[in-house]
């Protein structure tokens, strides 16, 4: 093997970038064996696009890594990863077998790459965990021409490991077992660092070629026995398939073998290019006042059966597109009709389509249809749209805008008294039967089934339950009790999984309502989640068109026992908890909350999340919480972090429906910064239908 | 773990799996079959699509099965849509008139909407044209008129993006074209469309005051459509 000293290998590939020609055309940023964007295990200074999404799994010698990472903005990064180590006993025979640790990383790209400049890129790799892979990076990526591309640079922390060049920052202190699972801020950059460097090549359209010389000196792995690195040079190829998946094949530390597997997929392209579904009925134009000036003439309101006809006539072409009418109300100039959405996930539609059949169902002296979307039995908000707009702009260039400009959000307001009623909507029972997978902890959870059922008693009120039946998991019968010293309010969950293998969920009834204008709330009350039981009070503060909400919540609670029945003697616990909560939209779908309080294991502190969302239903995001435990009593995890979330089934298929697929990953399910899970919260449900969210997806209201 | 183990816990996973997916389809409170169902259905589809795609290319040379005299049975307008990109070719009728706007319909629900002739907004196709700034019949008419057209298009990602061109009418000499066995002598037009990014061509065949035949860009990702003016 070619032994160039590696402080000239990195030099070389640095002159390289630096002194490179023009770009002619883009090769894909690939992503390394740790999910990140990079060479095969050394990260570069590329981004993958806005938005992408990737799932990876790499067996790299001893060592297994799932990665979940997504591009929360052009130039900012998140990734979550799992790290199982094999034969982890090999020299301790005391030791588990397996060992398995998570890690968060951030990264950013300071620099995107020019005609002359490279990429640029800083990375915290591992930054909140016990630190086995906690790295630091500055790295520049150029291409050459459109099948070469060079990588070269300085890693800090495990990538500062072999070849250090010295501690330009100073030298890096040890983890304090205090400060595992909190950001590693005092070792940043700090310690040794070393240069590392490789090439990329693009044989063809499908297949590269990536060699890099590493900076990691398997020190780990290597005391533990597992990994015999005698080489600094890992090489490989990779193959793309299709634009989603990418497979690669290395050779690793002169010793191992490595295999990797990456699905990337785009939130912001659906599968099918657009939204599916068939097109909207056409307006219905009015005879011109002129032509027909009795067709004007609101006499009609008068007539006994107008009201039920009129309801009957929309609900037929309402039911076409999924939408139920949960009221309406009408004048002979105004029509309220307030909606139910099943089917359509995007508010902004769902308007379209009943004003559209308001054109053909609403005599023509009615003005101005005025649309509630209806959430959990109370209005939202109303869009009020004027019935001339509709017939003018049905086929004006740009007609979303203009309509736009033209249609009012407002407070959904009460009911009116003049309203017809909500028919036989209530009292209404409805029941699923659906499979279900439930995360307990890290990596472990079941397959199962959920029954649920709902008995709507009248708009607003809801008794509903669930039952869960386990039918495969990966938790361990023997699971003991957990040894946190913190009160068990999570991290008995294995308990629960396995003593209850059918276990009642939830058993509870809730209350929504409008308490004022721009006021939301709810109450809830019963066996609101698998581990606790109590009631929970929720006030929110949402004007239709703020982009700013404030809430709070009050919850009492007591903790269940682990059989899934409907006992409280295993637990004697009980507890007040409750939160003010801040949550703000940046807008172009960024959401930012805060939530202050006491949480279950009575540990006082926040959370802090951002969101991302898209308009075809898609979300990422990154939550925290810091409380006021030590970490010692933290249990699995001092500061709480992780990731979530949600991928719409719609956007893979195409098709229009409202369910999704997605989960949060967290690092361990600690008894601090505990929260209770009930069901319903308010902001959550209320957004969809308020000023940003409908704004971002209004192109879809002529759809 | 040893691949006996690996097995095993596949199979295990399997049967859960087929378990789930008998299960997905209960209960009331539905709107869709189960996530499974439909994927399976998705696939399905598009496996089909794709044999009909081939089928559609290969016999794209083939004469169409229907005459002239089927379709002037209905006593209907019929229009032709031919969208090269999705292998699909349609025979469409109306479903909304609005003056000199009118809105053509397929049998599952897709519609095409021109304004005397120019297509200005399409649904179901999936990439949509929302909405259009497209030129008048006389602009087209006009040899050198110059305009500016825009496309409104419902994105990927749901939100709505704009297109604009820079266009040049280019009014070509007089030809014969034949639709469905009868012939008409049409003017040819150009339209010219330049932005930074890319340049188009929308053509059409006018015959008198109507446009019997056109080849007009829909969006990205349906790419351009093929209108044939049969039964007036």
């Amino acid at each position: 093997m070619l032994h160039l000293p590696r402080p000239l290998t990195a030099a070389l590939a640095l002159c390289a970038t630096l002194c490179a020609g023009p770009v002619t055309a883009e090769m894909t940023k690939s992503l390394n064996i740790n999910g990140a964007t990079g060479l095969i295990e050394m990260p570069s200074g590329e981004m993958q696009d806005d938005a992408a999404f990737s799932f990876s799994i790499a067996n790299a010698g001893p060592i297994t890594r799932a990665t979940i990472a997504f591009q929360f903005s052009e130039r900012l990064s998140a990734s979550f990863r799992f790290n199982t180590w094999r034969d982890w006993n090999k020299l301790f025979p005391a030791d588990p077998k397996k060992f398995t640790d998570q890690s968060f990383d951030i990264r950013y790209q300071v620099l995107k790459e020019g005609q002359y400049l490279p990429s640029l890129s800083i990375g915290l790799i591992d930054l909140t965990g016990e630190g086995l892979l906690s790295s630091e990076y500055i790295a520049a990526t150029k291409s050459l021409g459109e099948r070469f591309k060079v990588t070269a640079g300085l890693g800090w922390g495990r990538l500062g490991t072999d070849g250090s060049i010295g501690q330009p920052f100073g030298t890096r202190p040890p983890l304090a077992e205090n400060d595992k699972d909190k950001p590693n801020i005092d070792q940043w950059f700090r310690g040794d660092a070393a240069p590392f460097a490789g090439i990329e090549v693009k044989l063809t359209d499908r297949w590269t070629f990536k060699g890099e010389y590493s900076s990691d000196a398997y020190v780990l792995e290597d005391s533990r026995g597992i990994v015999e690195r005698s080489s600094p040079f890992n090489f490989g190829f990779e193959y793309q398939k299709g634009p989603n998946t990418r497979f690669g094949v290395y050779s690793l530390y002169g010793s191992e073998f490595g295999l990797v597997f990456h699905m990337i997929l785009d939130p912001k392209n659906r599968a099918t290019g657009g939204v599916m579904g068939a097109a909207p009925v056409p307006v219905k134009a009015r005879p011109s006042r002129a032509s027909d000036p009795d067709a004007y003439d609101g006499g009609w309101v008068t007539q006994s059966d107008a009201g039920p006809l009129l309801r009957k006539n929309l609900a037929k072409r309402l039911s076409v597109d999924g939408i139920t009418i949960e009221n309406m109300a009408f004048t002979a100039k105004t029509v309220e009709v307030r909606i139910r959405s099943g089917r359509i996930e995007a508010v902004a539609q769902a308007i379209g389509r009943v004003a559209r059949a308001l054109s053909h169902v609403m005599p023509a002296s009615v003005e101005n249809f005025e649309i509630v979307p209806v959430v959990n039995g109370i209005g939202a908000s109303k869009v009020t749209i004027k019935r001339s707009d509709l017939e003018a702009l049905e086929y004006a260039a740009d007609n979303a805008t203009l309509l736009r400009s033209r249609v009012i959000f407002g407070d959904a307001g009460p009911v009116p008294d003049y309203a017809l009623g909500t028919g036989k909507l209530y009292p209404k029972f409805r029941w699923s039967l659906k499979p279900a997978i439930r995360t307990t902890e890290q990596l472990k959870g079941d397959l199962g089934a959920r029954l649920s059922a709902s008995y709507n008693l009248q708009p607003g009120l809801v008794f509903s339950g669930s039952v869960y039946a386990r039918v495969y998991g990966n938790i361990k019968s023997s699971t003991g009790p957990s040894a946190s010293t913190l009160p068990h309010v999570r991290s008995d969950g294995g308990l629960y999984s396995t003593n209850g293998e059918i276990a009642l969920e939830r058993l509870s009834v809730a209350w929504f309502t409008r308490p004022a204008s721009n006021l939301f709330s709810r109450v809830s009350f019963g066996y609101l989640e698998r581990m606790h039981a109590g009631v929970s009070g929720e006030l929110l503060w949402k004007p239709v068109d703020s982009k700013l909400a404030l809430g709070a919540e009050l919850n009492y609670s007591k903790q269940r026992n682990t059989d899934g029945m409907f006992g409280f003697d295993e637990y004697d616990y009980d507890i007040v908890t409750g939160y003010v909560s801040a949550y703000y939209d940046f807008g172009n779908g960024y959401l930012g909350q805060i939530d202050v309080g006491r949480y279950l294991a009575g540990d006082v502190g926040a959370t802090i999340s951002f969101d991302r969302v898209f308009v075809n239903g898609w979300r990422f995001g990154a939550f925290a919480t810091l409380t006021d435990v030590s970490s010692a009593e933290f249990g699995d995890g001092s500061f709480d972090k992780g990731i979530r979330f949600s991928i719409p089934l719609s956007w893979a298929l195409g098709n229009q429906s409202n369910s999704s697929f997605g989960t949060s990953l967290r690092n361990g399910a600690g008894d601090g910064g505990a929260r209770l899970d009930v069901d319903g919260r308010l902001y959550d449900s209320i957004r969809d239908y308020h000023g940003g969210a409908l704004d971002t997806e209004w192109g879809r209201v002529w759809r | 773990m040893g691949p006996g183990v690996a097995l095993k816990l596949s199979l295990k996973l399997a049967a859960a799996v087929i378990i789930m997916a008998v299960l997905a389809s209960c209960g009331e409170d539905k709107y869709q079959g189960s996530p499974l169902v439909q994927a399976v259905g998705a696939v399905a589809k598009a496996t089909v699509g794709k044999a009909a795609e081939k089928r559609a290319s290969a016999t794209a040379v083939a004469p169409a099965p229907v005459t002239r005299a089927d379709l002037e049975k209905f006593g209907v307008p019929i229009l032709r849509a031919v969208i090269a990109a999705r292998g699909a070719d349609a025979l469409l009728t109306m479903s909304d008139a609005k003056g000199s706007i009118i809105t053509w319909s397929t049998t599952d629900g897709t519609t095409f909407t021109l304004r005397n002739g120019v297509l200005i907004q399409t649904r179901g196709l999936g990439p949509d044209l929302m909405s259009a700034q497209a030129p008048s019949l006389a602009a087209l008419q006009t040899d050198g008129s110059t305009h500016q057209r825009i496309y409104f298009l419902l994105g990927a990602d749901d939100r709505g993006t704009r297109r604009s061109y820079d266009c040049t009418v280019s009014v070509g000499g007089r030809e014969v074209i034949v639709i469905f066995g009868r012939s008409h002598t049409v003017t040819r037009v150009t339209e010219n469309c330049t932005r930074p990014q890319d340049k188009i061509a929308n053509e059409f065949w006018i015959e008198g005051s109507v446009i019997r035949k056109s080849r007009q860009l829909a969006s990205g990702g349906a790419g351009f459509i093929d209108f044939e003016q049969v039964v007036d």
